[in-house]
């Protein structure tokens, strides 16, 4: 038997007819005997009519713009994001990827542009020399009667300067000027093109020649000057080197020069030529031609020494074509040679 | 993916929801799609806000702000009920966090939100029937629906959010299951408290029914 409690609980249930029928019956046969429960059940019933007659709102104007224009937005906004960041399982490794070729590229850059700064640069001087000097040069009387003071260091570094620079030398020798300054020589020879240089080397070699004879004629005591041209590097000496096709090696290398020229033997050939300018590029090519290493070329007076190893079983033949250049001496010295290789020492004179 | 996209339609065939074509498409980042279901459900969303709330402009913003939720977590979505269940649960659920924001504001600041609910509730009444034309009585009834809306308003969350469903939306016990996600039997013994309740508090307001 249920009480007014539990029947005004079912109520809602019975009005939705949602309780079983035993409960139905239960709560209909209460609701006649129970005025109190059957106004609550009016209640109800007035309530959801109250219920159901609220209105519906409708949505403000523009109302679905205004959420399509959020939605679009907050779409645009994500897909740029995922454009930029996801996903990062792909994005991550390409990005580092990217990176690393990028650097490797400018290292790459930045190295071959070393190699070609180096052709392009005027090489340097080998030796420092002294600085010419502006006052003007003292009378040849007084230069005799100093010379003596000369050393024979100071014979060896003008012997390697220009004419214009003989003559400050000569300067300083007699004014007995100490410690000389010391300057960045211009550059003297032109480096690229091995006939050009020996062309200007030839242009050099004669202005020395006559700068040298001066200072002979300067210097009062023989013995003297024949031990500064024993000890010092031969005057107007120059030497290139040119290996492995690197000609830009050069200009590096040339500082190196007083050690090559000791290091290379008396001639073993002898060409005897018209032209050297012309001889020694032809040689040069036929060197080339023959796959010689270590080619080391020296001018000196009235001749230039190339010095070159060649394949043992092509000095042969190499001879054969140096003798279409000129008239060829073969000297009977030792030629030096390792198992494969014979250091060849060609001396190109002027017929 | 194809795993998937048979996942939806199987479940599309089970449930037969209208919507769910255009769900799809908005699953592949068709925002356009998405219109219509704002279309279809924008009413129905902003009546349930409303009537949760009590407050016309309260409910506009948490209506766009379940729609704006609903979009953004739609890939999330698995066709395990209807899409309007879905999308419904969002907005009771939008509402009673707006509920206990403005609870806490009303804390913290002393100002009744009863009392500025009522006022837009009167200004949207005034908006709905202003073509009507007995003034006097159009005037009684908005004030028994904003009296009604008062007693709606005064519930307790769990109470209000049934009776909305049921007595006014018209779902049914089993979508109010599913956008509730509780049992039916509760669904049932909260439904019979919020109606009893409701009737207390409108004979307490408006004297006898």
């Amino acid at each position: 038997m249920m009480n007014c409690k539990d029947i005004e609980n079912s109520l809602p249930l019975y009005l939705d007819n949602l309780l079983s029928p035993a409960d139905k019956r239960a709560v209909e046969e209460h609701l006649k005997s129970c005025p109190s429960c059957a106004k609550a059940l009016a209640q109800l019933q007035k309530t959801g009519r109250l219920v159901d007659g609220l209105a519906e709102v409708e949505p403000p104007p523009w109302f679905k713009q205004k959420i399509m224009a959020r939605v679009r937005e907050d779409a645009k906004k994500k897909s740029f994001t995922q454009k930029w960041f996801y996903p990062l399982r792909i994005k991550v490794p390409v990005q580092v990827f990217a990176t690393i070729f990028i650097v490797v590229i400018a290292v790459y850059i930045y190295r071959a542009g070393d190699e070609q700064m180096k052709e392009v640069l005027p090489p340097q001087a080998p030796t420092p020399v002294m600085e010419a000097g502006k006052e003007p040069i003292p009378q040849q009387t007084e230069k005799a009667s100093e010379a003596v003071t000369t050393t024979v260091t100071k014979e060896k570094v003008a012997s390697r300067k220009d004419t214009r620079d003989e003559k400050a030398d000569i300067y300083d020798a007699f004014s007995g000027v100490a410690a000389p300054k010391i300057k960045e020589p211009k550059k003297e020879i032109p480096q690229k093109n091995i006939s050009a240089g020996a062309a200007d080397m030839a242009k050099v070699m004669k202005a020395d020649v006559s700068a040298d004879k001066g200072r002979a004629k300067l210097a009062s005591i023989p013995a003297k000057k024949a031990e500064a041209e024993q000890v010092a590097v031969p005057p107007y000496a120059s030497i290139e080197r040119k290996r492995e096709g690197y000609t830009s090696d050069a200009a590096m290398k040339e500082n190196r020069a007083p050690e090559v020229q000791s290091m290379i033997p008396k001639p073993t050939i002898s060409v005897h030529v018209a032209n050297i300018n012309t001889a020694v590029g032809e040689v040069e090519k036929l060197l080339t031609k023959y796959e010689a290493k270590n080619i080391v070329k020296q001018t000196s007076a009235g001749k230039v020494v190339i010095s070159a190893e060649i394949k043992t079983q092509k000095v042969k033949d190499f001879i054969t074509q140096l003798k279409i250049i000129g008239r060829v001496e073969e000297k009977e010295l030792p030629i030096i040679s390792n198992k494969y290789d014979k250091l060849l020492v060609i001396e190109i004179l002027s017929d | 993916m194809l795993f998937w996209m048979s996942n939806i339609i199987d479940s599309k065939k089970a449930i037969n929801d209208e919507d769910l074509e255009y769900v799809v498409l908005c699953q592949k980042g068709d925002t356009d799609a998405f219109d219509v279901l704002v279309e279809r459900h924008q009413k129905k969303m902003l009546n349930i806000a409303y009537r949760m709330m009590g407050d016309y402009d309260e409910a506009c913003d948490v209506t766009q702000e379940a729609f704006l939720a609903a979009y953004k977590s739609i890939k999330k979505f698995k066709a395990e009920a209807k899409f309007s269940t879905w999308l419904y649960r969002i907005v009771v659920n939008y509402s009673k966090n707006r509920l206990k924001q403005l609870r806490n504001i009303t804390q913290r600041e002393g100002v009744s939100i009863d009392d500025s609910g009522e006022m837009k509730i009167e200004g949207v009444m005034c908006q709905s029937s202003a073509n009507d034309a007995n003034p006097g009585a159009q005037m009684e009834k908005r004030e028994r629906e904003a009296q009604v809306q008062k007693c709606i308003t005064s519930l307790d969350e769990e109470y209000r959010e049934v009776l909305v469903l049921r007595d006014i939306q018209g779902f049914s016990y089993e979508e109010i299951k599913d956008i509730l996600k509780i049992p039916e039997g509760t669904v049932k013994s909260r439904l019979s408290r919020a109606r009893n309740a409701l009737k207390d508090c409108l004979v307490k307001v408006i004297g006898d029914l």
